[in-house]
């Protein structure tokens, strides 16, 4: 087992996290590799009781954090925080968001997580991607039907600046908070 | 082409009447019933854009089942013209293209890689969505909010979430939608519904839906493969997560991935899971209950279930499960049981605990009627025409998928569920809630 190591600051993590294989190895997956390890993983967490969910996501963040951690492993990970994940696991997803090579795999978590923490996450990132990217962010936005996000959207739906894609995700953006 | 532009019909103000395509559509539907009317009418009673009353359609997916109901549309040349074919795997549809221009000895079809551009073309009526699953709910509200009528290839969306949204859509735009469940089409099974619904099985105890497995097993591990030459991979991947390309991760398995689809039990399930559902008038509602097991490969390029093994449980406390059976191959079948015996009902054969059943279960003038069609293509049509909802309805289809899903579901997380079909959530369940749905990758968005 390596060290542990905070996700990005997150003294939380350092109290309760473990990364014992097979956790451990999430983080080397790789496309086409062998994934039975994940499977296991996957597992506990399914099939973790929600006062168990902490601790479980703490392994998960732990993970995440890990130095090399593939494309693969991310996403893995982001889709199992998506199961358990809380307010905890946002600091950690928004840094990721805020990076148009990661963003995909925070929103897999970012977008189920309840709670506002997640919700400004997403909007914050707003200013840091651009083109599909923020496309697909302002589609994780309106899934949480964020009501917050109304100006931002509005502005962004309004700016010739903005490449088509953003415009017009953002103007159907708008029309699914105004019917929710 | 009935529609133009959102909210318009086209009007003709150079024919006495104004007569709109879509008004002519209505009418002739009826008045063909009783006149061997020509097909095709005089330019003048339209004015100069001279519309055919053929109804235009499109194709989205031009793979084994798309090719295979392009087979049966060329066959019905008097009443549609296919217009366009899209495909992100150029031979594809550029194959398709081309057989549908040599059918139709015109150069009138163009093929298309990006189905938007499709979609928007203002003189095609209809868009046959037969796409994987990952792809149906952004090709078909695409369609509907271009005022596109569809046919949708089954399940009708990955998630509950989509399917809830297309619904709402294709109501608001007053969409014609089509699923792909055609054994509401086949009389042996409308004979069924009817014959349970009338009490011909005396009470009505437990469904059981046998049906294939058919993953293959492709190995522990598989290598990223470069992309063949023609096909836009990104775009095939489109909502779904990303991953490299491999040949055995595209086209027709794509149903064995879960990030794709949700194996059989969505894409078998639809059809036999769909009878119970007619059979226990649930079209606009589900099961209060759902408990699953599923065998799911550890390791490997396929991730859904090899052996399925789910209950439903409804309100009226009839169960109905759901299981892999290897002995029915291709051929699902609906076995309902109840006080009197048992009939099973498959699209290729049926069979009765008592040969009197089944010559019951077909005889007319049952106590309970239900919708009927002959054909699902000439219903789909019909209803375009007419302008009412079709015998396997978007509702209906999402309750009937959503059925399929919280079975996914169930087996994913291996313990019983509780399922509120009005609220369409689980009870109780907090993680089962939070796969309701699913992100999609940038810039795909169900907005």
């Amino acid at each position: 087992m390596g060290p542990e190591r905070s996700v990005r600051g997150s003294s939380y993590l350092n109290r309760t996290a473990e990364t014992t294989a097979p956790w451990k190895l999430c983080a080397e997956l790789e496309y086409g590799g062998d994934r039975t390890f994940a499977s296991t993983v996957e597992q506990e967490v399914v099939q973790t009781p929600p006062p168990e969910w902490a601790k479980v996501e703490a392994k998960i963040l732990a993970t995440l954090a890990l130095p090399g951690c593939t494309e693969a492993g991310r996403a893995f990970l982001c889709k199992t925080l998506a199961l358990v994940g809380s307010a905890r696991s946002v600091p950690a997803l928004a840094a990721l968001v805020r990076e148009t090579k990661t963003a995909d795999a925070a929103r897999t978590a970012l977008e189920i997580i309840p709670g506002p923490e997640a919700s400004a996450a997403l909007r914050d990132a707003l200013a840091s991607l651009g083109g599909k990217a923020k496309a697909g962010l302002i589609g994780s936005i309106a899934a949480r039907r964020d009501s917050a996000a109304r100006p931002a959207l509005a502005a962004l739906k309004d700016n010739p600046a903005e490449p088509a894609v953003v415009r017009e995700t953002a103007a159907r953006a708008l029309q699914c908070l105004a019917t929710s | 082409m009935i529609n133009q532009s959102p909210g318009s019909e086209i009007t003709m103000p150079s024919t006495p009447s104004a007569l709109t395509r879509r008004k002519f559509l209505q009418r002739s539907s009826i008045a063909t019933a009783a006149l061997a009317a020509p097909n095709v009418l005089p330019s003048r009673l339209f004015g100069q854009s001279a519309p055919s009353n053929r109804i235009t359609m499109g194709l989205i997916g031009a793979g084994n089942i798309g090719t295979a109901h392009l087979d049966t549309l060329l066959g019905y040349k008097d009443t549609v013209r296919i217009l366009g074919v899209c495909d992100v795997d150029r031979e594809r549809r550029e194959t398709a293209a081309e057989r549908i221009n040599r059918e139709y000895g015109s150069n009138d079809c163009r093929p298309y890689a990006d189905f938007r551009e499709l979609n928007r073309r203002s003189d095609i009526d209809a868009i046959l969505i037969c796409t994987p699953d990952h792809w149906h709910a952004l090709n078909a509200i695409d369609a509907i909010r271009n005022r596109k009528d569809i046919y949708i290839e089954k399940p009708l969306t990955l998630t509950i979430a989509e399917g809830r949204a297309l619904v709402r859509e294709a109501r608001k735009y007053d969409r014609v939608v089509q699923h792909g469940t055609w054994q509401r089409s086949m009389k042996r099974f409308h004979d069924l519904v009817e014959f349970v619904r009338s009490g011909g099985l005396g009470k009505l105890e437990y469904i059981e839906c046998a049906i294939g497995a058919n993953n293959r097993h492709v190995g522990a591990t598989w290598q990223p493969e470069p992309v063949p030459e023609g096909l836009d991979w990104d775009m095939w991947l489109g909502p779904s997560p990303w991953r490299p390309y491999t040949f055995f991760g595209c086209h027709y398995n794509f149903r064995f991935i879960a990030a794709n689809a949700s194996g059989q039990m969505t894409n078998l399930g639809a059809h036999c899971l769909d009878m119970g559902q007619w059979a226990l008038a649930m079209d606009n509602s589900g099961p209060v209950e759902v408990e699953g097991h599923g065998d799911f490969p550890t390791s490997g390029l396929f991730t859904t279930p090899t052996r399925i093994d789910v209950t439903f449980r409804y309100a009226n406390g009839v169960p109905m499960y759901c299981r892999t059976d290897l002995n029915v191959s291709g051929n699902n079948t609906s076995r309902f049981y109840g006080e009197r015996g048992w009939l099973d009902i498959g699209y290729s054969k049926m069979s009765a605990s008592d040969p009197k059943l089944l010559r019951e279960m077909q005889a007319p003038n049952k106590q309970v009627k239900v919708p009927s069609s002959k054909n699902h293509y000439d219903n789909f049509f019909e209803a375009i025409r007419t302008r009412t909802r079709p015998i396997a309805d978007v509702e209906t289809a999402h309750r009937t998928t959503t059925v399929c899903n919280i079975g996914q579901i169930a087996m994913a997380l291996g313990r019983k569920l509780r399922w509120d079909p009005v609220k369409e959530e689980f009870v109780g369940d907090e993680m089962a809630n939070r796969l309701r749905s699913r992100p999609m990758r940038a810039p795909w968005a169900l907005v």
